[in-house]
């Protein structure tokens, strides 16, 4: 009986400390897992100080880290998969039997007391199938924050950006303003015809109809930022950078970046562990398939005038009917199941980071290429257009058009910035995590027509 | 070329006597090289008949050599860069180092043999527009004679009829050759030096280019929305005065070669046209005017006495023919209120001025900078301030006690006390004034249009 004392307890931390050291490693951000109510505290008064200067991207992958509450119910699951873990290094509590018959004037008691013989034997594989359970676990949480975390990543780019074009669109219905009023005014001494007017009154127009647009835009992106970091009241009135961080110097020089991926992503090793797992378990189901419960009890009978009869009872199913083989293929299909789950995971992780390598540098490219190229020869061609004005050579509208399509020009450079930081976010990711989801296709919402600069 | 190029740049403004291969050319005369806009001295004759030769706006006069009878011309069709006026050059073709080309001056009954050598990247053929010679001088290529192909040197030899004003210009590829500004005058003196003399002979020619603000090379696809016309393929300021004696005779000969006819307007005196490119006006035909309209692909020649000191501008009376480059889809801003609405736009324009409130003379006044290669609509500095013109615009500059071949500039001109409109300085006017601008809208509609609506009338 000495036995049934050795059971496995639960660790301090549930197994966090290990999510929050994988988490780290990829995100440079904490992890916070909080419990009680001063953690939770804690963590309040830890995401009101970060939110008291303009946030960067760090800070709100911090924030959301600890405060998203959809990640700390994800937390929950280590707790769980511990529970699960305590559980299978104890042996199901014992069954007292009592019989008492009566024939006649006969009394028989009969007493039993019986254990489950194949748990204890099964135990210590039992316990390293759930120690894996509770690794799978581990992993899978670090992998759910690391999400998390990405996402967040994403949503603060966006968010910025979207609030950069919203200023930028600003800008560009300052200069239909101008040109709609100076229209109006010209229109008054004489100088201009209806049609003329209304045309430079439509674009005012429809310019601040699309500033309303973008406006509801940058709206939109903070508001998804807000729920990752699980703010609410007074936290919301957090304030964003003014821009997004530069463009690198140089993009990431990246080789071995598959075997990086296989060998550092969280849902890979989860795969894999998880496959692990499955396998030690098909182990188990192999020994005991066909001994489907081997019960030992202590049988303790008495009868009336009869000296009491003590023994041992073992009871074993026989497997006619059963043979244990079903579990046994079940368990052998699973098994097939999870292995080629974690290999389809590698085949998906590698072409992810394959792609996201060639998004990372795509991006790149473009961000330098509007940045070096696209908005310089904008500049150029207003500077050029000023000197044309100088000259009486083109009208004052005609200014006002290029100058909206100069804002355009830094407009899209800012996208492309985004959609950098963006494929940047989604390459650590599939490097590093996790799956990076769909990569983000370029979303022009500022390309500059032509037709807008056709003022005249 | 290169040979030329350097020598051209060496010699920096001289008349130069470059030689075109001579070993090469053999028998062919020297192709004289002019590397300076300027208005250059007249050419005594040296041999030949005698004459009174002629002065070539911002051009100069061709040397030729005389050989067994025959008075001998080079002219060289080639690229050359011409300065339209300082501050700006143009990628054009001509002859002989300028466009336009140097004029050709002879004597009626001169027989003339004149080299064309093509330098052109394209076969060329020279036509001389009004002179009656035999038909297959004519130089009209494909129909008259072959095109000179490139590198080539042709002859052309014919006897100087009627004596008159006339022109050269190609007559292959014409509308882009003219378009690259080739073109160059032809005087024929009379054999009789007394036959109608003057004291000042002037020739020049009216080109128009449509160059982009920023470029260099004419557009040769142009028709009608030319931006740069020109007197000899220069614009004011860019054109030189025209100095005259007191009580010169003086006549002038100008050849249209745009697309569009020019009233050529001179101030302070009359003038009558003596000579076309047909012959010359009989005393009983000619009008007294101020101002002549030449149409296109004709050559007038009008003479005046100079007797009227001072500083007369000459110029063509169409006004868009007197700015240089302008813009011409802009809108009009005069009366424009442009307050609040400038700070706006300067926020997005920072370089931003407001500009044509008042009219255009801001041009002239504020001195902003161009997109390069680019001369302001209206410029030039007069002795009271800016003269506010451009294109074909000059001034005959008429001074007593200049020698009788001075040519110089002579400076302003000196105006006797009390001869300059002046500022009233007295008890101000009392005169009722209509308001200046009236900017509301009509009450009344002035006059009724059928609107296009369909389904009116019923
Ligand atoms: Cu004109």
């Amino acid at each position: 009986m000495v036995l049934l004392t050795a059971c496995a307890s639960f660790s301090p931390d549930n197994g966090f400390d290990s999510v929050k050291n994988a988490v780290n490693q990829r995100t440079s951000a904490e992890p916070r897992w909080a419990r009680t109510d001063a953690e939770r505290g804690e963590v309040r008064q830890a995401v009101t100080s970060l939110l008291g200067q303009p946030l960067t991207a760090d800070a709100a992958v911090q924030i959301a880290l600890m405060n998203n509450r959809g990640l700390q119910a994800t937390y929950s699951d280590l707790g769980i998969a511990e529970a699960d873990l305590v559980q299978a290094g104890r042996l199901p509590n014992p069954r007292f039997a009592f019989e008492r018959l009566v024939r006649g004037d006969e009394l028989e008691i009969g007493r039993a007391f019986i254990v489950n013989v194949l748990s204890l034997l099964t135990m210590p594989a039992r316990t390293q199938i759930e120690q894996r359970r509770f690794a799978v676990a581990k992993t899978r949480v670090a992998g759910e924050a690391a999400r998390v975390a990405a996402d967040t990543r994403r949503a603060w780019y966006s968010a910025v950006a979207a609030q950069e074009g919203v200023k930028y669109m600003q800008q560009v219905k300052d200069a239909a303003e101008a040109s709609a009023e100076l229209a109006q005014r010209m229109a008054r001494a004489g100088n201009f015809s209806k049609l003329d007017q209304a045309r430079e009154q439509v674009f005012y127009a429809e310019t601040t109809a699309q500033l309303a647009r973008v406006s509801q835009a940058a709206v939109a992106e903070r508001e998804n930022l807000t729920r990752l970091m699980g703010l609410w009241g007074e936290h919301i009135r957090f304030t964003l950078p003014e821009r997004l961080p530069d463009l690198p110097k140089a993009p990431q020089q990246l080789e071995q970046a598959e075997s990086d991926a296989l060998r550092q992503r969280l849902d890979v090793q989860a795969a894999m562990q998880e496959a692990e797992s499955v396998a030690s378990s098909l182990g188990l189901t192999r020994v005991t398939g066909f001994i489907s419960l081997l019960e030992v009890g202590y049988q303790h009978n008495s009868e009336t005038g009869k000296p009491p009869q003590k023994g041992f009872e073992v009871e074993l199913r026989l497997p006619i009917f059963d043979t244990g083989n079903a579990r046994v293929v079940r368990a052998q299909h699973t098994y097939m199941q999870a292995v080629e789950r974690a290999a389809e995971l590698a085949v998906r992780a590698r072409s992810e980071v394959r792609e996201a390598t060639n998004g990372y540098r795509t991006t790149y490219d473009l961000a330098r290429h509007y940045r070096d190229e696209i908005v310089p020869l904008r500049k150029r061609i207003s500077d050029e257009n000023v000197l044309r004005y100088n000259g009486m050579l083109i009208s004052v509208f005609e200014l006002l058009a290029d100058a909206r399509q100069q804002v355009a020009s830094v407009n899209a450079y800012i996208e492309a910035l985004r959609d950098f930081w963006i494929a940047d976010a989604n390459l650590r990711s599939a490097l590093t995590a996790t799956s990076p989801g769909a990569t983000t296709v370029s979303r022009r919402t500022s390309a500059p027509s032509e037709a807008t600069a056709a003022g005249h | 070329m290169t040979n030329r190029r350097n020598f051209l740049r060496t010699t920096g403004g001289m008349l130069g006597a470059a030689v075109v291969s001579k070993a090469a050319m053999g028998a062919v005369p020297e192709a004289a090289l002019q590397t300076s806009p300027q208005t250059q001295p007249p050419l005594e004759p040296s041999n030949g008949r005698p004459y009174q030769p002629v002065v070539t706006l911002n051009g100069w006069t061709l040397p030729w050599r005389m050989n067994n009878g025959w008075k001998e011309f080079h002219l060289v069709a080639e690229p050359v860069v011409r300065e339209l006026a300082p501050g700006m050059k143009t990628h054009l073709w001509g002859y002989n180092g300028q466009s336009p080309g140097p004029t050709l001056e002879c004597v009626e009954g001169d027989k003339v043999r004149i080299f064309v050598t093509n330098k052109l990247p394209e076969a060329t053929s020279i036509h001389w527009h009004g002179i009656i010679l035999p038909n297959g001088m004519d130089g009209v290529s494909g129909l008259t004679q072959p095109h000179i192909p490139v590198g080539k040197t042709f002859v052309y030899e014919f006897v100087m009829g009627k004596s008159g004003s006339f022109m050269y210009h190609p007559h292959a590829d014409e509308m882009v050759q003219m378009a690259m500004g080739m073109m160059g005058s032809i005087v024929v003196h009379p054999k009789n030096p007394k036959f109608m003399p003057v004291d000042r002979d002037f020739v020049f020619l009216l080109s128009a280019f449509m160059i982009e603000p920023g470029a260099y090379t004419p557009k040769v696809a142009e028709m009608l929305d030319f931006n740069l016309w020109t007197f000899n393929s220069r614009v004011f300021p860019g054109i030189d005065a025209m100095p005259v004696r007191l009580g010169d005779r003086v006549r002038v000969r100008i050849g249209n070669l745009t697309m569009t006819n020019h009233p050529l307007h001179i101030h302070g005196h009359h003038m009558e046209v003596t000579c076309t490119d047909g012959g010359w006006v009989p005393k009983s035909a000619r009008w007294p005017e101020t101002t002549i309209d030449i149409g296109v692909g004709q050559v007038r020649s009008f003479e005046f006495v100079a007797d009227n000191p001072g500083d007369w501008p000459l110029h063509c009376h169409k006004s868009h023919h007197t700015m240089n480059a302008m813009g011409h889809n802009v809108p009009t801003m005069i009366g424009v209120d442009h307050r609040g609405i400038a700070e706006k736009i300067m926020k997005l324009v920072p370089d931003y001025m407001v500009m044509g409130e008042r009219g255009m003379s801001d041009m002239s006044e504020m001195e902003m900078p161009l997109p390069e290669n680019t001369l302001p609509m209206m410029t030039g500095k007069g002795p009271f301030g800016p003269i506010e013109m451009g294109g074909m615009f000059t001034v005959f500059k008429i001074r007593d006690g200049l020698a009788r071949n001075d040519y110089k500039d002579p400076g302003w001109y000196k105006h006797p006390q009390g001869t300059v409109s002046y500022e009233w300085t007295g008890a101000p006017l009392a005169t009722e004034r209509a308001p200046a601008q009236a900017v509301s809208a009509p009450k009344a509609r002035e006059f009724r249009a059928v609107k296009p609506s369909g389904h009116s009338g019923h």
